[in-house]
C-alpha cells in the first residue's frame, strides 16, 4: 500500500501532521486522512497539531497500521467492494493485534476501525463453547466451581 | 483480553447478537457476564429451542435474557413463541426497543384459534418502535394498536389480510417512510394515505384483481404486484415505478404527472391497451423502460397488441437509455412500418442498451427492419442483446429468421449479441 504522502502531482503542498508512537517512532499523515480520528480532529481544530503529537498508548508497529488504514479510507475513488476486500485483509491478523487495533481506534476515536475490528472479534466468538472462547482469547478470570455450576444452570438451554 | 478495559469488552460483545452465543458468553468469565447487560441487540434463530429438554419454557428463557439487558434496542425472534410470552417481553423493553422483527407463524391458526390479546395486539405495547418486521401474519381483524408515532419502516412478509384490517393497521403508523407487504393474500381493496411514505412495495396474491389507491406526495419508488386498478395521484417525486400482475388483468391506471420518473417496468399476462398506452404517455421522461406484457384486451379474451409507431414511440421518450422489451410489444413496434417514410432528422438520441426477447418468427422481415433501424438511428447504442425464447424450430421460417439474426449479429458484432 503506498502512502498518500508520496502522491506524484500535488497541486499544492499537502498539510501534514506528525504522530509519535510510544516507542519514539514518528509518522507523517496527511491532515485529510487524520480527520477520520475525532481525537486528532479536535487537536487540529485547537491548533495543537503543529508539533509532533505523542501517542503514549500506541506502539510504532500498530501506529504504522493505523496510519495505513486512515490513508486507505481517505483515498478518493475507491469503490466499496475493493475497500471491503482491503478491510478484510487488514483485519486478517492475530487476535492480540486486533485488540491493539481496537484500543488504538478507541483512543484515537476512529469509528470505522473500531467497528471493523470489534466485528471480527464478535464473529470469532460465534458458535464456540465457553472453553473454546477462554482458550482462544487466553481468558483467566474464571468462575469458581460453584459459580460456574450456577451460571451453567442459568444458561442450560444453550448447551442442549 | 484480560488487559482490555471493561468498556471495550462491552463494545466487542455488543457485536454478538445470537441468543445462544450470548448465553455461552455468560459462562466464559465473570467480566464477560457483567458486560452482557450492555448489549443492544438480541436474536433468537428459528432452531433456538429445538433441542430443549423441556425443563425451560422457551418464552421464559427469552424473558430472562431480555430482563438481564439494560437497554435493548433490537429484538429478533424467529423461534416459536406465545402471545403471553410476547406480552411479557415487551412489558420489559417497550421504552427502549426501536427494532422488532417477529416470525408470527399464525397463518395456519385460522379463525378457530383467536387468542386475546393476539400476538399482533401485543405488539402495540412497543410504542417507540422505528422498524417493525413480521413474517407469517394472520390479520383478519383490526389489530388493537393505538399509534406508533416513530415507526418509519413496516414490513410484512407472508400474510392473510382483510382489507379493512390492513387499512386500520396502516393508519396506526402515520409516519411511515417505507412500507413493504410481500406475499399477502386476501386483500381486495386497499387505500393507503401516508404523507411521508417514500418507498412502497406491495405484492398481493390471489386473482390479481386488487384495487389500490395511494396518496403519498413524497413517494419515490413504488412496486405493485397483483392489482388491476391502481390510482396514485400525487407523483411529483416518483422516480421508480413497477407494476406487474401475474394472474389478473390490469385495466385501470390513474397516475398524476410522472415528470420525475426515471424507471418504469410494466409486466403481466394481460393489460388493457388503454392502461399500457397511458403509462407510456405519462412516462415521457423515462430513462429505463422494461416491458413484458403478453397480451392486451379489455375483456377475458386475450388480444394481440395494436400496432405501435416506432418513430412516435422514440420521439415521445427522448431520454430513453435502456430499453428491455419482450415478444408482444416488440412485434407491435415492428408492425407499423413508419420507418419507410421518415425524415433524415430522426435519431434515438440517448438509447444505450437494448434487450429484446423474440418468441415468434412471424413478420421476420419487419422485425429485422426494426432491429436494423435501432442500430442505425440509435447513435449512442452500446449493446443490443437479442434473446430468442421458445421459438418453435420445426417451422422452417424460424430457421430462416434465426439465420437472418445471426447475419445481423455478425454485421454489428461490436454491439449486438444473441443469448
Amino acid at each position: 500500500m503506498s502512502s498518500s504522502s508520496s502522491s506524484s502531482l500535488p497541486p499544492c503542498p499537502k498539510k501534514m501532521i506528525t504522530l509519535k508512537s510510544s516507542d519514539g517512532e514518528t509518522f507523517q499523515i496527511e491532515e485529510t486522512a487524520a480527520l477520520q480520528s475525532k481525537t486528532l480532529e479536535n487537536m487540529i481544530d485547537e491548533n495543537c497539531a503543529s508539533t509532533p503529537i505523542p501517542l503514549r498508548s500506541i506502539n510504532g508497529k500498530i501506529l504504522a497500521k493505523v496510519v495505513e488504514f486512515c490513508n486507505k479510507h481517505a483515498e478518493v475513488g475507491v469503490d466499496a467492494e475493493s475497500l471491503h476486500a482491503w478491510d478484510a485483509e487488514f483485519v486478517n491478523v492475530e487476535y492480540t493485534t486486533l485488540f491493539d487495533y481496537i484500543l488504538a481506534a478507541n483512543f484515537l476515536e476512529i469509528p470505522t476501525l473500531l467497528d471493523l475490528a470489534s466485528g471480527v472479534v464478535g464473529d470469532m466468538i460465534k458458535g464456540k463453547t465457553p472453553d473454546e472462547i477462554r482458550k482462544m482469547f487466553n481468558i483467566n478470570d474464571a468462575f469458581s466451581p460453584e459459580e460456574e455450576e450456577e451460571v451453567r444452570r442459568a444458561n442450560q438451554w444453550a448447551f442442549e | 483480553m484480560d488487559a482490555l478495559p471493561d468498556a471495550i469488552v462491552q463494545y466487542i460483545l455488543s457485536y454478538v447478537d445470537n441468543a445462544r452465543d450470548i448465553a455461552v458468553c455468560n459462562c466464559v468469565s465473570k467480566r464477560w457476564k457483567d458486560s452482557l447487560p450492555y448489549i443492544r441487540r438480541l436474536y433468537f434463530p428459528r432452531n433456538s429451542f429445538e433441542n430443549n429438554a423441556g425443563q425451560d419454557n422457551p418464552d421464559s428463557v427469552v424473558w430472562r435474557m431480555i430482563a438481564s439487558i439494560i437497554k435493548l434496542d433490537e429484538l429478533v425472534v424467529y423461534c416459536p413463541f406465545s402471545s403471553a410470552g410476547l406480552a411479557s417481553w415487551l412489558s420489559l423493553v417497550s421504552s427502549s426497543l426501536r427494532h422488532l422483527e417477529l416470525r408470527m407463524d399464525n397463518l395456519a391458526e385460522q379463525q378457530a384459534c383467536l387468542e386475546t390479546p393476539s400476538k399482533l395486539d401485543c405488539i402495540g405495547a412497543a410504542k417507540d418502535l422505528e422498524s417493525l418486521k413480521l413474517w407469517g401474519v394472520l390479520m383478519t381483524s383490526v389489530p388493537k394498536w393505538d399509534i406508533f408515532p416513530k415507526l418509519r419502516n413496516l414490513e410484512i412478509v407472508g400474510a392473510r389480510l382483510e382489507g379493512p384490517a390492513l387499512s386500520s393497521a396502516i393508519q396506526a403508523c402515520p409516519n411511515l417512510t417505507n412500507l413493504l407487504l410481500l406475499g399477502c393474500e386476501g386483500v381486495r381493496s386497499v387505500s393507503i394515505d401516508l404523507p411521508l411514505l417514500e418507498h412502497c412495495k406491495l405484492d398481493f396474491y390471489g386473482l390479481g384483481n386488487c384495487s389500490l389507491s395511494l396518496t403519498s406526495p413524497k413517494i419515490e419508488s413504488l412496486e405493485v404486484q397483483g392489482c388491476s386498478w391502481i390510482r396514485v395521484r400525487e407523483t411529483n417525486c416518483l422516480r421508480n415505478l413497477s407494476i406487474s400482475n401475474n394472474s389478473g388483468r390490469v385495466y385501470m391506471v390513474d397516475f398524476g404527472k410522472l415528470a420525475a420518473l426515471e424507471s418504469l417496468s410494466i409486466r403481466g399476462i394481460q393489460w388493457c391497451w388503454d392502461a399500457v398506452s397511458k403509462m407510456l404517455k405519462w412516462a415521457s421522461e423515462v430513462k429505463h423502460l422494461y416491458m413484458k406484457v403478453e397480451f392486451t384486451g379489455d375483456f377475458e379474451a386475450l388480444q394481440p397488441f395494436p400496432e405501435v409507431d416506432l418513430v412516435d414511440f422514440f420521439n415521445s421518450h427522448p431520454k430513453l437509455q435502456k430499453f428491455d422489451v419482450h415478444g408482444a410489444m416488440f412485434a407491435a413496434l415492428c408492425q407499423k412500418n413508419s420507418l419507410k417514410n421518415i425524415g433524415t432528422a430522426f435519431t434515438i438520441p440517448c438509447l444505450e442498451e437494448v434487450a429484446i426477447t423474440v418468441r415468434s418468427p412471424l413478420n421476420a422481415e419487419q422485425k429485422m427492419g426494426t432491429l436494423e433501424s435501432l442500430v442505425k438511428y440509435g447513435k449512442n447504442l452500446k449493446t443490443m442483446v437479442i434473446k430468442i425464447l421458445q421459438m418453435k424450430s420445426s417451422h422452417s421460417s424460424a430457421d430462416d429468421f434465426f439465420d437472418e439474426i445471426c447475419r445481423f449479429t455478425y454485421m454489428n458484432r461490436k454491439i449486438v449479441r444473441i443469448e
